[in-house]
């Protein structure tokens, strides 16, 4: 049933050697191995485009040459290489306050609304019988003028940092591969702001257990999220608890004795008691038995234990039962969040504790991570046919997710999942095997098997067919990018990507958003996208700024056909323009907007004049049927595809 | 199909030479043209309408007989006698809180049913998770990628058209998620091409976006397209702007109000509306729930008079609909000490339409003694959502199930339904 994947085939061995000193080969040696897109009838240009279209938000304007010089393959390597953040984003990102917070400083600085009500009382900013009257001004004042005092923030101001940073990453990062997988992985292993509980942690989520690790090892990936507070609470397993270890034995056990202790009280003295003890021995046992039923009750909780085989690792149809759920939720017993909200009851109990003094106490504290002995279910397990001996403690957890990580339904998974990313929604079979054998070879590396990918001739086989079609946020920032947006106002892409479809960050399923076209396009999605398209090129995006005329080296185009060729070439390089501009130009031509965009160019010198001139022009009708042509670029269906 | 291209054109032409503004005449020509032939059979619909934050049933319908009720919530313990035209008598057993007095005629008539006690066997007290549950349906599985009212629109024994479900929310519900076809609009007027203050450039790029769609070789680019443009020109023949609720009908101008009103729209449209979702918020009342006044009568009035409105304005169309409300769980059976109700676990619902058994309270509630109670302070769950969910999905409209509409349960219906 399990397939130790370390013991390998000599074959295998070999596959081995020559997958790891590819990266090698491929950075220093001449000449470097080619990627097979002349096989699959394609130029050089035709290819750079489509490796801009599958690694990157989009081709910006003469990109396409840039790749082509760089070359395709050295353009490729580098995009595997984890880069920091360029100077653009740094400085779009300056001023944000929350993104390089540690985790307990963003808790205790973006407090809950419930918690902020909370502190409002013991601070005394407002009493208690006035709580929640959120429609007095005066109730609201009071919560703000704590917040002043106090330096609490608003948690909108949290959400609207990681929002606007996704968009600049993307937009503007040069480390396209990695945003693009950070959105991947994320979504892979979803999380959402829509539970309250974990709405602080999905910042440092992103940062700090997906985007470090998105092209790492498959598993560096699942202990990240495994062990991350966000996931511990998104999926439960921070509840889970197990009353089937020494601790929890001797708690029961002591409050069961207590509770025989005055059962037996009470029959003693039942004929002389007064009423008054006699009530208070009734609420000391209910007290007991609510203790014990509490905890007893609390019990296991398969959650994260069920998704972490369906939806992150063995897939589905990966080969294990129910039996084998309830296992390993058993061997994640104990695996919760360390406390750090400093108002919370348990976060000083926590806090400089030496290592030792921990162990001896059966906890394990990594980061924001809280191992607890006295929860665990320290009976032997069977998960996927391999034992796990009683007293296993945190290591059989981590071992049964190492088993997990390198098991061949996960490689066949994560491979699929890649390809239908990378490939085609419905990705062919010979390329998903090679990608799964890698992943076997190189425990889960994640470049290797992008490597692969590549490599394959079937990558590039349908690059012409445009298979996929852009995300909503795919589409909203490669829109940016082909007109060299400039934009001040990055929320502006999640409102627009939640009119098409995408409201990302507030998937409320642990599946993620399914990547298929046919759950990105629909009636409603549909029509938003079109209108995304011009109100992007007419300028009715607040705090977007594109410059069509910049766009084209301050050229004004001659006519209608001069401005269509023109944007044509501009946003939907290499590909088929031809064709496209030829349907969009029948069509326009009907409408008869056959007229001259331009008046006569005027030479007005240096291109700050232009810039002031092409945003007075603004209004102008050349400009405005510019803008229109440039709409329908974006609207059409040649732009939705990849 | 020629001929609508051609008329396409010619239409596209007439408008640049009269040179019209606003919304061009060809689209409302074409649309005229469309609705000549009836494009959708009447079809029943289901609405839906989620109270999100946990709506406190003891205090909706409030078992006032119960003197253990008095006991665990003096503050906020109301009955028909205390009151001066206060909260309705149901059935000397169960009150509905004086602002469902809108609802109450209803009741009466015996086309609005209360089921009380229900909830979800998960004990989840997390709105978030039980939420989660409620909406997909399968209270123990998370990972269950579709939502049930998704699932109900693939059983209905039909393909679905592009407004056969409908959510009016601004991004698409959990219970919607799924491979059935189904649309999230905030806002029926924005179902349209449109440019901020300039309409002419919409209405010209409209008809470049339809030719460009109909001749893409993607073929769901293209039938996407075709089906969004016959949409558009349904919704823009409506004239949606100026719709007048009929039969006096006032809706609150809330978002329920405003969500309830839309979905009439389409239903009196007969653009094929056949699951109708809407959502109504701030159930979550902790502090200061208050009485005949306060947070949650001024709620509970605002859900009332929008559904009473909703109801109203379907005149003779209410034969077709029947509503549901939900809530994610209820709330404790005592008030805490902040004149408020915590996180419990069964609530009350409610079901209208002609084809509902009404005028009665569907309940297997017990005394509310602390002994009766779940983990001794909540309402018991006595009747299985899904119970509920299933008997009026399944009947209304007609489904084939086959216990597809909520797998990995095998109960039966509550019998409710005529």
């Amino acid at each position: 049933m399990y397939n130790n994947p370390t013991s390998q085939t000599p074959k295998r061995m070999i596959q081995y050697a020559y997958v790891f000193g590819f990266l090698f080969l491929m950075a220093f040696a001449q000449p470097t191995p080619k990627m097979p897109y002349k096989k699959a009838g394609l130029t050089e240009q035709e290819a750079a485009l489509h490796l801009l279209n599958r690694f990157t938000f989009g081709p910006k304007p003469g990109q396409v040459e840039e790749v082509v010089q760089q070359g395709l393959e050295n353009w490729f390597l580098a995009q595997l290489q984890p880069v920091p953040d360029n100077e653009v984003v740094r400085n779009r990102l300056v001023g944000y306050q929350a993104l390089n917070m540690p985790t307990d400083s963003i808790v205790n600085t973006y407090v809950q609304p419930a918690q902020l009500i909370r502190l409002a009382i013991k601070n005394g900013f407002i009493d208690k019988d006035s709580v929640d009257r959120t429609d007095k001004p005066a109730y609201r004042d009071a919560i703000k003028k704590m917040q002043t005092e106090y330096g609490y923030r608003p948690l909108q101001e949290l959400q609207r940092e990681l929002i606007n940073q996704k968009v600049i990453r993307a937009v503007y990062g040069d480390a396209q591969l990695q945003e693009i997988l950070t959105d991947f992985w994320f979504n892979h292993f979803n999380v959402s702001l829509t539970k309250n509980q974990i709405q602080q942690l999905v910042l440092p989520y992103e940062r700090d257990a997906i985007r470090p690790n998105v092209l790492n090892n498959f598993s560096s990936l699942l202990f990240a999220t495994a062990k991350h507070p966000a996931m511990l609470l998104y999926l439960d397993n921070a509840l889970s608890i197990s009353n089937e270890n020494d601790y929890a034995k001797r708690q029961l056990k002591g409050a069961q004795r207590l509770l025989d202790l005055n059962a037996a009280k009470k029959m003693l003295a039942a004929a002389s008691i007064s009423e008054d003890s006699m009530q208070k021995m009734d609420a000391m046992e209910s007290q007991m038995t609510a203790q014990i039923k509490k905890r007893k009750s609390q019990g296991l909780n398969e959650n994260y234990a069920r998704e972490v085989m369906e939806l992150h690792t063995l897939g589905v149809n990966g080969g294990y039962t129910q039996a084998d759920v309830t296992a390993l939720a058993s061997a994640l017993t104990g695996w919760g969040v360390r406390p750090v909200y400093e108002e919370g009851p348990l976060a000083k109990r926590f806090s400089n504790i030496p290592s030792a003094q921990l162990l001896r106490r059966g906890l394990v504290v990594e980061d924001y991570f809280l191992y607890s002995g006295e929860k665990h279910d320290e009976t032997e397990k069977v998960i996927l046919g391999k034992k796990f001996p009683a007293n296993g403690g945190y290591k059989e957890g981590t071992e049964a997710l190492a088993m997990l990580a390198a098991h061949p339904s996960t490689a066949h998974f994560i491979a699929t999942k890649l390809a239908a990313k990378f490939i085609a929604d419905v990705p062919p079979i010979a390329v998903v095997d090679e990608m799964a054998k890698t992943f076997l070879a190189t425990n889960g590396d994640i470049k290797e098997v992008l490597l692969t990918m590549v490599m394959h001739p079937d990558f590039w086989a349908k690059a012409k067919e445009k298979e996929k079609i852009k995300s909503p946020f795919e589409l909203a920032v490669s829109a940016i990018r082909a007109t060299g947006t400039d934009v001040v106002a990055p929320y502006q892409v999640f409102t627009w990507s939640e009119k098409m479809g995408q409201k990302f960050y507030f998937y409320q399923a642990p599946t993620g958003f399914p990547d298929r076209a046919s759950f990105w396009i629909n009636t409603g999605s549909l029509l938003n996208r079109m209108n995304f398209g011009m109100a992007i090129a007419a300028q009715k995006i607040p705090g977007f700024k594109t410059n069509l005329l910049a766009l084209n080296q301050n050229h004004e185009p001659e006519s209608v056909e001069d401005a269509l060729q023109t944007y044509t070439k501009l946003l939907l390089p290499v590909s088929d323009q031809k064709e496209n501009s030829e349907r969009i130009m029948s069509i326009v031509r009907a409408q008869n907007i056959d007229q001259k965009i331009a008046s006569a160019t005027k030479d007005t010198g240096g291109m700050q004049d232009m810039q002031k001139e092409a945003m007075t022009q603004i209004n102008n009708t050349p400009l405005k049927s510019m803008a229109q042509v440039v709409g329908v670029i974006i609207g059409s269906p040649a732009f939705q595809r990849k | 199909m020629a001929n609508r291209r051609a008329f396409m054109k010619s239409g596209a032409l007439a408008l640049f030479a009269t040179g019209i503004s606003g919304l061009p005449r060809f689209i409302t020509e074409a649309a005229a043209g469309t609705q000549m032939l009836p494009m959708y059979k009447k079809n029943k619909t289901l609405v839906c309408i989620f109270q999100r934050g946990a709506m406190d049933g003891l205090m909706a319908v409030t078992p006032f007989a119960d003197p253990a009720l008095q006991l665990a919530r003096p503050g906020l313990f109301m009955s028909p006698t205390q009151y001066a035209g206060g909260s309705f008598n149901l059935d000397d057993h169960f009150a509905m809180h004086p602002s469902l007095k809108s609802l109450f005629p209803y009741f009466n008539a015996k086309n609005l049913a209360v089921v009380h006690g229900v909830g979800s066997p998960n004990t989840t007290r997390s709105h978030f998770d039980a939420q989660d549950y409620m909406e997909s349906g399968t209270p123990f599985a998370k990972g269950t990628a579709s939502g049930w009212l998704n699932r109900a629109v693939g059983l209905l024994g039909h393909a679905p058209t592009t407004f056969s479900a409908v959510s009016v929310t601004s991004s698409l519900p959990r219970s919607l998620y799924g491979d059935a076809d189904a649309i999230a609009i905030n806002n029926l007027q924005d179902f349209s091409i449109q440019l901020k203050g300039n309409p002419m450039a919409a209405g010209k790029a409209a008809s470049s976006f339809e030719q460009l769609y109909d001749q893409t070789t993607s073929e769901l680019l293209n039938k996407t397209g075709k089906e969004s443009f016959e949409a558009l020109k349904i919704l823009k023949s409506n004239n949606i702007k100026n719709y007048q609720p009929a039969n006096g009908a006032v809706y609150p101008n809330s978002a329920l109000g405003n969500s309830l009103k839309q979905i009439a729209t389409l239903i009196k449209m007969d653009v094929g509306l056949e699951v109708g979702f809407a959502e109504s918020g701030g159930w979550d009342t902790h502090f200061n729930q208050g009485t005949t006044n306060g947070i949650f009568a001024r709620n509970l009035k605002d859900f009332s008079d929008s559904i009473a409105a909703f109801w109203q304005d379907l005149g003779e169309r209410q034969s077709e609909v029947t509503l549901m409300t939900m809530t994610e769980f209820g709330r404790t059976v005592a008030q805490n000490g902040t004149g408020g109700t915590d996180h419990g676990r069964a609530s009350c619902l409610f079901v209208l339409g002609n084809d509902v058994a009404g005028g009665k309270v569907y309940n297997n509630m017990g005394s509310l003694t602390k002994n009766n109670l779940e983990d001794g302070r909540d309402l018991p769950v006595t009747t299985d959502f899904r119970a509920v969910f299933s008997a009026v999905a399944e009947n209304h409209l007609q489904l084939k199930t086959n216990g597809n509409l909520f797998p990995d349960w095998s109960g039966a219906s509550l019998k409710m339904m005529l």
